[in-house]
């Protein structure tokens, strides 16, 4: 009887420790990979890079803008904090938005006026600010294998991906659910699908055009589609990327007013 | 009859599949033709911004007449040496007809000076320079630099007033440290009294006295925090309070007060016959700005101007000479301060509405002494670097309201701006 009870509880212990075991293992290996992924999207040093956005309604062209992005990691290796510029089109010239986790500044030389936003404000028609900044995904989602497919990345190329299932783990992410594709060699971003709370798709990116870029090949355009209207398209390209400092004072309101490149 | 249930349970099973299979084959299809978009997307080659200059042109009526006008409007910075730059901006309304007494040309220097970043957290300023305290949108009580400054009104919207505006000459420093910031500031008086000649650069309307400020702005958590010390030639000094907080992902809650001692004008104290005894007032603009994902913005603020009149005093000023209501009015929209004490304010602002690149705004004052309102509504629409706006707004309210001036006349007015760069 003693023994009986003894091979239960033993079994019991293995029923719950077996399949456990691989899915820690699972979710220590897919944060890293995902953290291996920003790595390969975002440099570990302050940049600066130019930003252009093409927003395509069914099949025509119709926003275009350049911003100049400037983007540093928070002291504690932390997210990424951005201070974007506007370069054109003309009617938002010199306009200015401040990234810094939930603290979004917005400010018009025109008016001189800095207005606070909330992260749901959206400046840029289908890009959310948080696709316009730099982000590193493993420090706002929890990531959870869900196994290893071939797609066809953004260059039309086959790629065996791993596939991850990004859950927001901090008040930061952006998004509440994000299926992100991350190629099996190289760990590169391949392909990222955003959803909303209740499961509707949000968006589509498809990260393409690998380039070196400060001696890591890195995409050097996103390709996001609309959930909803699939020929609402916005094209992210990224160019003049250039290793700067970004002095910490920078990063507040109250310097936007006197924000000047370099 | 077991058989019968599997087969149906296997054609499900089959047609889920098939269904499955063909999301995700027109998802595909919807993601290929995005690339091929993305494929044939041109390089687009920038200068850097810098600048900007637009002109404008518009008609419309209001008051019962009808009016153009044409407006050049231009703002550069240049590089003058590391570290040093200049900055100008300036604008000229050109109106037919002309209104009475005015000039038909109004040249607003907005601003013109020098700017000195001495390192990377400190920066000093000499020249006019339009500066500009505040987070609400409808009323600003800690934008003492604001009275006297608009020498062309050619909207109502805040944002309008706040941009076509003269600046103050000064000379002004600014320290700055990660999350925070002290700004001091020192207006000397140049001139005595306004200037309403056209082309006059008009040094009396905005540096009529001596004025200083002194701001710190800090952050604590998610809340941003700005304190600041006015000080103008004969008036006791006055307190501001700025303060920001996200209540969630949606929603900015704001709140700007000031308060200090103050003496009325002979007209506000003739009108309330208090006198013109030294008294503290209060004034504050409180509201929250909501943000839905269609790109919707909702504010709704509360204003009070302890300096305005009561319901008693105002009441009692409408039943006097018409005269004097409307030279209160003129004070009032000079110093843009309200001449009663409480309003209500809503502005909706809706992005991409119902067609890309249309912009639609209202706006609501509602004056809760007098019952009296104000709608104003704008549609604008950008297709390159040309926008297209239609204004038009109504006042409703008696005659002698602060809002029904007019008997409810409205107007309206069609704008063309075109961007170069």
């Amino acid at each position: 009887m003693r023994a009986s009870t003894l091979r239960l509880l033993l079994a019991t212990t293995l029923a719950f420790l077996l399949p456990s075991a691989p899915v820690a293992a699972e979710a220590v290996d897919a944060q890293a990979i995902l953290a291996a992924s920003d790595a390969v999207r975002n440099p570990d040093f302050p940049f600066g890079v130019t930003n252009t956005l093409i927003e395509y309604r069914r099949g025509r062209e119709n926003e275009r803008s350049v911003l100049a992005v400037y983007a540093k990691a928070a002291p504690d290796g932390g997210q990424f904090r951005s201070l974007i510029r506007y370069l054109a089109p003309a009617r938002d010239a010199d306009k200015l938005l401040l990234y810094n986790g939930r603290d979004l500044w917005f400010f018009d030389p025109a008016s001189k006026a800095s207005v606070r936003l909330s992260p749901q404000q959206r400046l840029l028609g289908q890009a959310s600010n948080g696709d316009v900044v730099t982000a590193n995904f493993a420090r706002d989602y929890r990531a959870t294998a869900a196994g290893e497919e071939e797609i066809t990345d953004g260059d039309r190329q086959p790629r065996r991906c791993h596939r991850l299932e990004l859950t927001a783990s901090t008040p930061e992410a952006n998004y509440p659910r994000i299926e992100m594709w991350i190629d099996t060699v190289g760990h590169r971003p391949v392909k990222a699908r955003f959803y909303t709370e209740s499961g509707k798709l949000l968006k589509t990116a498809y990260y393409r055009r690998y380039q070196p870029v400060f001696g890591v090949e890195r995409p050097t355009e996103t390709v996001i589609i609309d959930g909803l209207e699939a020929d609402w398209v916005t094209v992210m390209r990224y160019t003049d990327w250039v290793k700067r400092e970004v002095p910490e004072v920078w990063l507040q309101r109250d310097y936007l007013p006197r924000f000047r490149p370099e | 009859m077991k058989r019968a249930a599997a087969a149906f349970g296997t054609i499900r099973v089959a047609v889920a599949a098939a269904l499955l299979a063909a999301g995700a084959a027109r998802a595909d299809d919807a993601d290929e033709a995005a690339l091929r978009l993305a494929d044939a997307a041109p390089e687009v080659t920038h200068a850097a911004a810098g600048g900007r200059l637009f002109v404008e042109g518009a008609a419309g009526r209001g008051g019962g007449d009808g009016f153009r006008r044409l407006s050049l409007d231009l703002r550069y910075e240049h590089a003058l040496a590391p570290g040093l730059r200049a900055f100008v901006a300036n604008r000229l309304d050109v109106r037919s007809p002309t209104p009475d007494g005015a000039d038909a040309a109004i040249n607003t220097l907005k601003e013109a000076y020098l700017g000195w970043q001495m390192s990377a957290d400190a920066l000093l300023d000499l020249g006019r320079i339009n500066l500009k305290n505040g987070v609400a949108a409808g009323y600003n009580p800690t934008d003492w630099f604001r009275a006297g400054a608009v020498r062309s009104v050619v909207s109502i919207d805040p944002a309008s007033l706040r941009e076509n505006r003269q600046g103050s000459v000064m000379l002004r420093g600014q320290r700055l440290w990660p999350g925070g910031s002290l700004t001091a500031l020192y207006a000397p008086r140049l001139a005595r009294s306004p200037d309403d000649d056209g082309l006059s650069l008009d040094f009396g309307a905005t540096n009529g006295r001596e004025r200083g400020l002194v701001a710190v702005g800090e952050t604590f958590g998610g809340l941003a925090l700005q304190f600041l010390v006015y000080r103008e030639a004969e008036r006791s000094t006055q307190y501001g309070l700025n303060l920001t907080a996200l209540a969630n992902d949606a929603t900015v809650a704001h709140i700007e007060w000031s308060g200090g001692r103050e003496r009325p004008s002979p007209l506000m104290a003739a009108a309330a016959g208090s006198g013109s005894a030294d008294a503290w007032r209060n004034r504050l603009a409180a509201g929250f700005t909501w943000t839905s994902p269609q790109r919707l913005s909702l504010t709704a603020e509360y204003h009070y101007n302890g300096a305005g009149l009561d319901t008693t005093a105002w009441n009692a000023l409408r039943r006097t000479p018409p005269q004097r209501l409307a030279h209160l009015r003129a004070e009032a929209l000079a110093t843009q301060e309200a001449p009663t004490r409480h309003t209500l304010f809503l502005h909706a602002n809706w992005q991409d509405a119902f067609v890309p690149r249309l912009n639609l705004a209202l706006m609501h004052h509602r004056d809760l002494t007098d019952d009296s309102r104000r709608i104003w509504l704008e549609a604008r629409y950008h297709a390159g670097d040309i926008e297209y706006a239609i204004q038009w707004q109504r006042g409703d309210g008696s005659p002698t309201s602060r809002f029904g001036a007019f008997g409810g006349s409205p107007g309206w007015q069609a704008v063309l701006r075109h961007y170069f760069q």
